[in-house]
């Protein structure tokens, strides 16, 4: 598939009152790049619920703030489509949609009907004692060290490595698999996100050709050979379906990881807590889920919506702020305080509505597994002494590097 | 509206009304009910609102769907003959009365 970036579009439609014109720096500005947690829980009280964000970088679009506005969004897809919402540059000649992701109910059904059996509760349930053993080898490595840098040694190489396990990729494109996905994700340069996005297509297209001379029972097998109404999916869906879980699987769960290291260095008494209530682990790692999430939803309106009394138009490009809803105190009283007793009630990390993260019950499961066997192992660290912490820009929200010692 | 009974895997009971048209998912995360998580909010995605409908109960209730039917093969906790996703079944009067257990785990 050819990947020449389009320009990205930064004029301002006439009927955005100028009022709600901001450029808050989402994902770039120096408040967010400082403490990036901290700047979208302030979201909820310096902007407005709904206004206009203006950025040369990832484009004009409305955002929404609120719980409640963002559960709205995600559950209408007939009016916030995720038709064409991706942001990474394909070419308009060479168009493929990112599956499940970028298509509507009810086609949608029909993409998430083949890999859902091996995403559910149950199949990933399966997948505890390997996850526990991968995260114990790695704590192997450099236990004895006394320090590690968290986000190379741990955080990075865990997802990527139950990731290429999940799809039927050999693990020895692991590093191969981290540049491509830091080049990918977490450049400011859309020409080496481009060039990275040449070289996945490139290897992902062999891995196809390979998967369909000889199935498994791993994941891109599973897409090459199903037959959903007796037809198998066209070449430009599969590569769509299984680009679009290499991006959604690799980043998101390593990001995370590497916030909630970061807060457990940071905070020993908490920590402690977790130690010392091993049967409310999940708990735990919902409520750190909830403050540390990591990703945006963005939509496309396929009519006319008010919201709050502000009006947008049929094909705005609207993006709900998923870390700041999950700081809404009309949802979350007292949303900045990390409570693992708060009464439960579904947040926003893997957002909701049909395009709710197909992979939520894995990246639970890594996490849980993570924390529990660190601490496990490791009970006591803290973070390298005149260590600064630096976030990446961009749209996955977690720290450059995490240096930690014990 | 009608009054559910819904009542946890360690035996905790919640009576409460729920207004028709509403989701005995919603039913529940809007009173607080813990156990059923509905992330995907009602859209058959995540099959993390499952539960026991009472045996008594079971036949007065639309039958799955389909997809339903795919979804409650994917929950993490047992499934029996009253599994249902609790996001299928909207409230209406006729369903005063209602039990239904929560699994120890949706996930």
């Amino acid at each position: 598939m050819s990947v020449t970036p389009p320009p990205i579009k930064t004029e301002i439609p006439a009927h955005v009152p100028p009022e709600l014109v901001r450029a808050i720096g989402l994902t770039e500005g120096p408040e967010f790049l400082a403490a990036p947690h901290a700047f979208m829980a302030s979201l909820q009280h310096t902007q407005p619920p709904v206004f206009f964000n203006t950025s040369d970088n990832i484009g004009n679009a409305w955002m929404l703030t609120g719980y409640d506005d963002a559960y709205f969004v995600l559950r209408h897809p007939e009016i916030f489509t995720t038709r064409g919402s991706v942001g990474f540059p394909r070419s308009p000649d060479d168009w493929f949609d990112f599956i499940p992701l970028e298509i509507d109910p009810p086609q949608h059904r029909r993409y998430r009907g083949i890999v859902d059996p091996l995403f559910s509760p149950k199949a990933i349930a399966k997948l505890e004692a390997s996850i526990r053993a991968l995260a114990n080898e790695l704590i192997d490595a450099f236990i004895d060290r006394r320090e590690c840098e968290f986000t190379r040694d741990f955080g990075r190489p865990l997802p990527v490595s139950v990731f290429l396990g999940l799809m039927g990729l050999p693990q020895d494109m692991r590093d191969t698999f981290v540049d491509w996905a830091v080049g990918l994700l977490h450049s400011q340069s859309r020409e080496v996100a481009g060039n990275s996005m040449r070289s996945i297509a490139a290897y992902l297209k062999d891995v196809i050709a390979d998967k369909t001379r000889h199935p498994d029972d791993g994941v891109i097998s599973t897409i090459v050979h199903t037959r959903p109404d007796g037809e198998p999916l066209s070449d430009k869906e599969v590569f769509g379906f299984v680009f679009f879980l290499f991006i959604g699987g690799l980043d998101t769960v390593f990001a995370t990881l590497n916030n909630v290291f970061l807060w457990l260095a940071e905070n020993p008494r908490r920590r402690q807590e977790i130690i010392d209530r091993p049967d409310h682990l999940a708990a735990a790692t919902e409520e750190l889920l909830r403050v540390f999430s990591v990703t945006f939803a963005g939509r496309l309106l396929t009519q006319d919506h008010e919201l709050h009394g502000v009006q947008m138009k049929k094909g705005d490009k609207l993006t709900c702020i998923l870390p700041a809803a999950n700081y809404d105190p009309a949802a979350f009283e007292h949303p900045q305080t990390i409570d693992f007793d708060r009464p439960r009630k579904p947040m926003l990390a893997f957002a909701g509505g049909v395009h709710s993260c197909m992979g939520a019950h894995l990246a639970r499961l890594e996490m849980r597994v993570c924390i529990g066997e660190f601490l496990r192992r490791i009970p006591d660290f803290r973070l390298q002494d005149g260590c600064r912490i630096e976030y990446y820009p961009g749209g996955v929200v977690g720290p450059k590097a995490l240096p930690l010692c014990w | 509206m009608a009054a559910v009974t819904y009542i946890e895997h360690n035996g905790k009971q919640h009576q409460v009304e729920v207004n028709d048209g509403i989701s005995l998912m919603d039913g529940a995360i809007s009173n607080m009910v813990r156990g059923i998580i509905g992330e995907c909010g009602g859209g058959l995605a995540c099959a993390t609102c499952h539960c026991y409908v009472d045996d008594a109960w079971i036949e007065r209730l639309t039958p799955p769907s389909d997809t339903e039917k795919e979804m409650l093969e994917s929950v993490a906790a047992e499934r029996r003959p009253g599994s249902r996703l609790s996001c299928q079944i909207p409230v209406e009067p006729g369903l005063d009365g209602l039990v239904v257990r929560l699994p120890a785990t949706q996930f």
